[in-house]
């Protein structure tokens, strides 16, 4: 056995090598500090302008409002500290869904005398705008709605949440790592103010990210030190990767839209076969309003991370719903806030498709899976 | 690797997985804050194990654990089996990492049941 085939490209996905060949030179060539006014620096400087640019011009806002991070968990605290700081003091509202970087910032500043509205989901993973409309209060600073989830990939529908914001003046913050460079969108048509984007989720490298900010916005700097990024994020800029970054968004604006409709097109493949061959399995997620390449299924009554590792044995990389660490079985707290029964979100499975994912790459997955399943089933306790 | 080869060899392949009929014993063990379940049945002759056979529900290695020990214990005696410790499980699948010994610790725990449950039956027909 030696075909590997990775479908777990919202985990990560490797770098173009495009990205690769452009990021080469900044480590050991053009290697300067780009705040340095020597020639050196200056050509540091030059492709780290060349990065911002890329990712304005993609996102069409200026590019004076790019923040570069070290991630999308730095982006979102960014936001929300950075709004509740400016603030002082206030109410929050965000979803149940949310990617732990809003989430564990959010609980920390309800310790520090913040408050904050958790909205559900409905069975589908979406956020209702007029839950986040019930939510709001006289003192409330900011909201933040993930664009879509990394687990169901169900696409929230940011536009509604965005126009309610700006009807009420409020700061909206969108964590989009899971869909930028995948989704087409416009910040300004969704009335979205702040936004997080990654790398490494869309053929860069890991370690570089992006926080876009409206100008205007008030948010406090968590990080001190010199004057870069205007002032927002201290720190020398870690250029060969920004470049990387840069071109990989360039990469994205130009491959977006047809490898969307396939991944859609795989993704769904995917799905009419398992259920087609498989019993007692469902779809986890939006049917339609969801992320091209995400299909998570959940097998009822067998447990998620065997399934992954029969399938990893067959040299295929998904991720498992559910996590067995030390001693106890989490399922996703996604899952359980979507409403799925617990002996359903214990068998949750997620392939995440990418550019490199072929329709043999599926066919071998549809093949491997049914005797996992069906093994597992005939080991246990329920079912079978 | 993180499992070894014997381990991956019977989670690929359970000896021993499903229903019997007719038992001399079952037992069930539970993980304590975890999903993992084993549940054993004991045939037995003459006072030994002469066959064992097993369901799961949890992670690879407990469905491996459980396959690996079902072939160990056959030939035992059900008195031997009332001690069975998990350290014993483990060195089955030659090893568990850190974070899934409690895959011995709940099969270890189903045979210990079922062991108990053929003696207590057996006193009950005496």
């Amino acid at each position: 056995m030696s075909r590997r085939v990775y479908l777990d490209h919202n985990a990560s996905t490797p770098v173009h090598p495009d990205v690769v060949a452009e990021m080469l030179p900044y480590f050991s060539e053009r290697f300067g500090n780009p705040s340095s006014v020597h020639g050196f620096g200056r050509e540091a400087r030059a492709g780290l302008d060349l990065a911002r640019e890329r990712v304005a011009k993609f996102l069409r806002v200026p590019a004076d409002e790019i923040v570069f991070t070290s991630g999308g968990t730095e982006s979102d605290n960014m936001a929300l500290k950075g709004l509740a700081f400016a603030r002082g003091k206030g109410h929050l509202i965000t979803s149940k869904i949310e990617h732990h970087a809003v989430l564990r910032a959010a609980e920390w500043l309800e310790t520090q005398g913040f408050a904050v509205t958790y909205v559900g989901v409905d069975e589908y993973g979406m956020v209702d705008p007029d839950d986040v409309k019930r939510a709001l209060r006289p003192d409330t600073i900011g909201i933040s709605i993930m664009h879509a989830n990394s687990e169901a990939g169900t696409i929230q529908p940011v536009a509604a949440i965005g126009a309610l914001a700006r009807e009420r003046g409020i700061p909206f913050h969108v964590d989009a790592v899971q869909t930028f460079g995948k989704l087409e969108f416009d910040v300004n048509a969704c009335g979205i103010d702040m936004l997080s984007f990654s790398g490494h989720k869309i053929y860069g490298p890991k370690g570089v990210a992006g926080f876009w900010v409206r100008k205007g916005i008030k948010l406090q700097s968590l990080q001190h030190g010199g004057e870069h990024e205007r002032r927002r994020r201290a720190g020398t800029e870690n250029v060969a990767g920004l470049v990387g970054f840069g071109k990989a968004v360039e990469i994205r604006g130009r491959d977006l839209k047809a490898e969307g409709e396939r991944l859609t097109a795989l993704r769904d493949r995917l799905w009419e076969a398992i259920r087609a061959r498989v019993p007692d399995v469902r779809l986890n997620g939006h049917p339609t309003e969801r992320l091209p390449g995400t299909a998570n299924f959940s097998y009822r009554g067998v447990e998620s991370e065997s399934i992954v590792l029969g399938l990893d044995l067959k040299g295929i990389g998904v991720s498992a719903g559910s996590a067995c660490t030390a001693g106890s079985v989490e399922p996703s707290y996604v899952l359980v806030a979507m409403g799925l029964p617990i002996e359903w979100a214990m068998g949750a499975v997620r392939s995440s498709l990418g550019r490199s994912t072929t329709a043999e790459d599926i066919d071998y997955v549809i093949e491997s899976v049914e005797p996992i399943v069906r093994k597992l089933r005939a080991a246990m306790p329920v079912g079978a | 690797m993180r499992y070894s080869p014997t381990l991956l060899d019977h989670f690929l392949n359970p000896r021993n997985a499903g229903l019997m009929r007719e038992p001399d014993g079952t037992g069930v063990d539970e993980y304590e804050g975890c999903g993992d379940l084993a549940r054993f049945f004991l045939r037995v002759r003459e006072g030994r194990v002469s066959e064992a056979r097993f369901q799961t529900y949890g992670c690879g290695p407990t469905i491996a654990a459980a396959s690996a020990v079902s072939e160990k214990v056959v030939g035992r005696t059900v008195e031997e089996l009332l001690n069975l410790k998990p350290q014993e499980v483990e060195d089955a699948v030659d090893g568990l990492p850190d974070d899934r010994k409690h895959a011995a610790d709940v099969v270890a725990g189903a045979l210990r049941a079922a062991a108990l449950d053929t003696l207590r039956r057996r006193g009950g027909e005496a």
